[in-house]
């Protein structure tokens, strides 16, 4: 029964066609990898520093493409069942929970183990090129894959068996996989060399990502070869501490309770007494459960439909994201003024950019991948076709739902970067090009979110495409940087990063270690451009779809 | 006692017209030559077999289908040529709900009445006079993902209805509908039809559009095969009458089934019930012929009560329907069949 189960969950995303392209372009892509660093000539580096630099680079992309691509496969499975209703006929049938969630991990940890499959290729040629040990270095990696696959597999199922909704899911677990590989490394990078309770904390933090554990990564942070050993002890411990507690979490949650949670209206403050109206206009500024005016009639009816459809995209939430952030920025420039850190100026706007950046790539996603796939998938599309709403009208309204959050998230920053720039007057002009640098990497988030996600039709996979495209475009620049000197010269760094957004504004701010790269105006135009050509994609895309077959 | 909308005069002219409407999908025919129309006022049941071309049809009258050729125009306006007008014009309520995360059912309606370009003022006017028509008035606080299959028809009519259409196209209202909601449902389209709105309904429970519908279509494989009354449908349908005999004694039910197998053809249905001691049979006899079959049994000495016609129901019909085109299909196989083994 168990293999049934596991045979349904691995063969269904298997007889897609865009899987089969997917897995040759991943061995194509490490397969060139190496083949750009393989010896032309007839002499042979005795120190296989050589190998060594592209095993590193090679490492890092392959842990990218297990943390971009893995994570949906989870996140998608108990909740899309649950959607479908099969999942009650599963637990309706013999297989116990223990069964179903032991079949759809094997399954996630089965994918796990093709996508690292597609890379032996390419990791055979890179030991062929000497330097490389095949139990200390090869295996190591490859030993780190496979926790980090299981615990983001277990995370994720745990994330499904809780949502509401495919794409809710599938946010949430990009939103535990970039905040546990990506952010905990930050306090360390901004914390290192100095003593205390931050650096301490910073340091174990560090510890959670698996990126600490990577060969070379000692030298990201500069943390040596002893804080990198530790680092890995500490990482198998959360990485199993996590994978157990999930898993034993998830198994529990599998029963018939997750059917019984029927959605309450609520009390309506308009049904309240006038008192307790006031207090609650008073703590939530806009309540959330009083009931809606009518549309008002020069508002676009579609953007106030996609407002209205966000449980966190009602205006109560917004105001306390940009509270939380408006609060953040301030409080940094503020440590910085009153001495608490002795960080620069170049460093506080380090830590804003990386904020920020963040909290864009994750939320830009989630608000425009799923804008057409969504109505599809639930049957509004048809119904929007049925409207005189024409399709402008329509990409319109849904283009603005997404960008005044977006826009309200980078606004509530400004007081930090006012402060800032009163601090420091000779950076005003560095804070006005990375306020550009922002607002175009916000609206090139947006649209090709919105033009990816609009090619599929279905709300997981335009999110999953969505995410992956924008980690890609971001992140892999950076994966480059990492390989600057060698085996990357300064001109081919430099290329490639200006495509990468963070690194643009990391550029202009003069952060460490990009201070020596040129990247505007290059990155303006290629997000310009990018921008651009995605806005056409979408309105081409949603034309056709708008058209009598 | 059946309960239909108010008669149609007839001066009024047809309000929607599908003239030798074809809709092809490569090699596959979804829709073959549909020509009918439908006056003002008047319910119209289209019914079929799955995969028959319903849903074709009334996607095609929607303009989200183009027709491969023939016209379809509502109320003078070409479905495909004037799709912007046609929007206005018809109401279209798919079979599947359109769902819409995290919104109350108020909401739901206030922005379909603004995507409609509705001023606010006669919006909020307008979504209160059809929820009270529809009775959705207390699930106004509700969201919209948590209401039952039931109560979601419910707010899908009343969003059908609220830029006031002259043409309601209904797919499948009544599906999934207990008995109680499934009547309110009925006297609703039956009052949408007396205050002029004219109906296209589709659905799989036949009695229910037989008890509303002032005409019904019957479509299989893309093709019209019959349209009228359900009455009209019926003589059309059916060349065999069920006659029914109520006897006095359940004791003489064989010997009635014997006398008339004898009198009738040789392979019609002669149905012995003894419980209800009745004998009720399927013939395409005349009336004069039908005369001598009741004297055969009085002569026998069988003590007959009644001896009478048994009315032809919707589901019947379709049913006669769905015998003469497997009968159709079988033959059309064996002749095949015997072309490739000559």
């Amino acid at each position: 029964m168990l293999s049934a189960l596991l045979r349904r969950e691995l063969l269904t995303p298997l007889r897609r066609r865009r899987m089969a392209v997917f897995q040759i372009g991943l061995a194509t892509l490490f397969g060139l990898l190496v083949v750009i660093r393989w010896p032309t000539g007839g002499q042979v580096a005795l120190s296989g520093a050589r190998s060594q630099q592209i095993f590193q680079l090679f490492s890092y992309g392959l842990m990218a493409t297990l943390l971009l691509l893995l994570p949906v496969f989870p996140a998608t499975s108990i909740v899309s069942e649950k959607k479908s209703g099969t999942l009650a006929l599963l637990l309706n049938s013999p297989l116990g929970p223990l069964r179903i969630f032991t079949a759809k991990l094997l399954a996630v940890l089965s994918m796990a183990g093709m996508i690292l499959a597609m890379s032996l290729p390419a990791a055979a040629a890179c030991y062929c090129m000497g330097g490389l040990s095949l139990y200390g270095d090869m295996l190591k990696v490859y030993q780190l894959l496979a926790l980090v696959a299981l615990q983001y597999a277990a995370i994720g199922l745990l994330v499904s068996s809780y949502a509401q909704s495919v794409d809710s899911a599938v946010r949430m677990t990009y939103g535990i996989v970039l905040s546990t590989s990506l952010l905990t490394l930050g306090p360390s990078y901004f914390f290192q060399g100095t003593g205390g309770t931050l650096a301490t904390l910073g340091e174990a933090l560090r510890a959670l990502s698996p990126l600490s554990s990577l060969p070379g990564a000692g030298s990201m942070g500069g943390q040596g070869l002893m804080a990198k050993t530790d680092a890995q002890g500490r990482f198998l411990a959360w990485s199993l501490a996590c994978t157990v507690l999930a898993s034993v979490w998830t198994v529990r949650r599998l029963n018939h309770k997750l059917f019984d949670q029927s959605r309450s209206a609520g009390t309506m403050s308009d049904d309240l007494s006038l008192p307790a109206q006031l207090f609650r206009r008073l703590f939530f500024l806009v309540d959330p459960q009083k009931r809606s005016m009518g549309i008002p009639n020069f508002v676009n009816p579609v953007m106030a439909k996609e407002f209205r459809c966000r449980r966190f995209g009602r205006l109560h939430w917004l105001l306390r994201l940009v509270a939380v952030c408006a609060v953040l920025s301030l409080g940094l420039t503020y440590a910085t003024t009153a001495g608490t850190f002795d960080w620069g100026v170049e460093m506080i706007g380090g830590i804003m950019v990386v904020m920020q950046v963040a909290l864009i790539v994750l939320i830009a996603p989630s608000l425009s991948a799923g804008l057409i796939s969504t109505e599809r998938e639930l049957g509004g599309w048809q119904l929007l076709q049925t409207t005189p709403l024409s399709v402008s009208r329509i990409i319109g309204g849904k283009l603005l739902s997404a960008l005044l959050p977006l826009m309200l998230v980078l606004c509530a920053t400004m007081p930090g970067y006012l402060v800032m720039a009163y601090i420091d007057p000779g950076m005003w002009l560095q804070v006005q090009r990375v306020l550009i640098c922002l607002a175009l990497t916000a609206l090139f988030s947006m649209f090709c979110s919105a033009a990816v996600g609009c090619l599929s039709a279905r709300t997981a996979a335009a999110t999953a495409s969505a995410y992956g495209v924008l980690l890609a475009i971001s992140g892999l620049p950076l994966l480059i940087w990492m390989g600057r000197d060698a085996p990357f010269g300064h001109d081919a760094v430099e290329a490639s990063l200006s495509f990468s957004s963070i690194a643009a504004a990391f550029s202009v701010i003069r952060m460490p270690g990009f201070q020596h790269y040129n990247l505007i105006p290059a990155n303006w135009w290629f997000l310009g451009i990018g921008s651009a050509a995605s806005l056409i994609l979408l309105l081409a895309r949603t034309y056709r779809l708008s058209r009598p077959q | 006692m059946k309960k239909k909308a108010p008669p149609v005069g007839s001066k009024i002219q047809p309000v929607l017209r599908l003239e030798h409407l074809t809709k092809r999908y490569g090699s596959f025919t979804a829709l073959n030559n549909l020509t009918l129309s439908l006056n003002a006022g008047q319910i119209l049941g289209l019914i079929g077999p799955n995969g028959a071309g319903k849903t074709t049809t009334i996607k095609i009258l929607v303009g989200l289908i183009r027709p491969t050729s023939g016209k379809a125009t509502i109320a003078g306006v070409d479905c495909v040529r004037e799709s912007q007008q046609i929007k206005r014009l018809v109401g279209y309520m798919p079979d599947k709900f359109g769902v819409y995360d995290n919104m109350r059912v108020r909401e739901y309606l206030d922005f379909f009445g603004a995507a409609f370009g509705m001023q606010r003022d006669r919006r909020t006017k307008r979504i209160d006079d059809v929820m009270e028509l529809t009775g959705t008035e207390y699930m106004k606080d509700r969201f919209v993902e948590s209401l039952s299959h039931g109560m979601q028809q419910r707010v899908g009519l009343a969003r059908t209805l609220l830029h006031d259409p002259k043409v309601l196209i209904l797919d499948e209202p009544v599906n999934g509908l207990d008995p109680q909601a499934r009547i309110e449902m009925r006297d609703l389209l039956i009052e949408l039809a007396r205050q002029g709105k004219t109906l296209l309904v589709t659905s799989h429970i036949l009695p229910e559009l037989a008890r509303i519908c002032h005409q019904v279509a019957i479509l299989t494989n893309g093709t019209l095969r019959a349209m009228g009354t359900v009455d009209e449908i019926g003589r059309q349908v059916n060349h065999r009458r069920t006659i029914e005999a109520q006897l006095v004694s359940a004791d003489q039910v064989p010997a009635a089934a014997k006398i008339i197998r004898k009198c009738i053809e040789s392979k019609a249905d002669v149905v012995e019930a003894p419980a209800e001691a009745t004998v009720r049979f399927r013939s395409a006899l005349h009336e004069s012929e039908m005369s001598d079959v009741l004297a055969h049994l009085m002569q026998a000495g069988i003590r007959v009560t009644q001896f009478r016609e048994v009315q032809t129901d919707l589901e019947e019909t379709f049913m006669s329907f769905a015998r003469h085109q497997g009968a159709a299909a079988e033959k059309k196989q064996a002749v095949a069949g015997a072309k490739s083994h000559a």
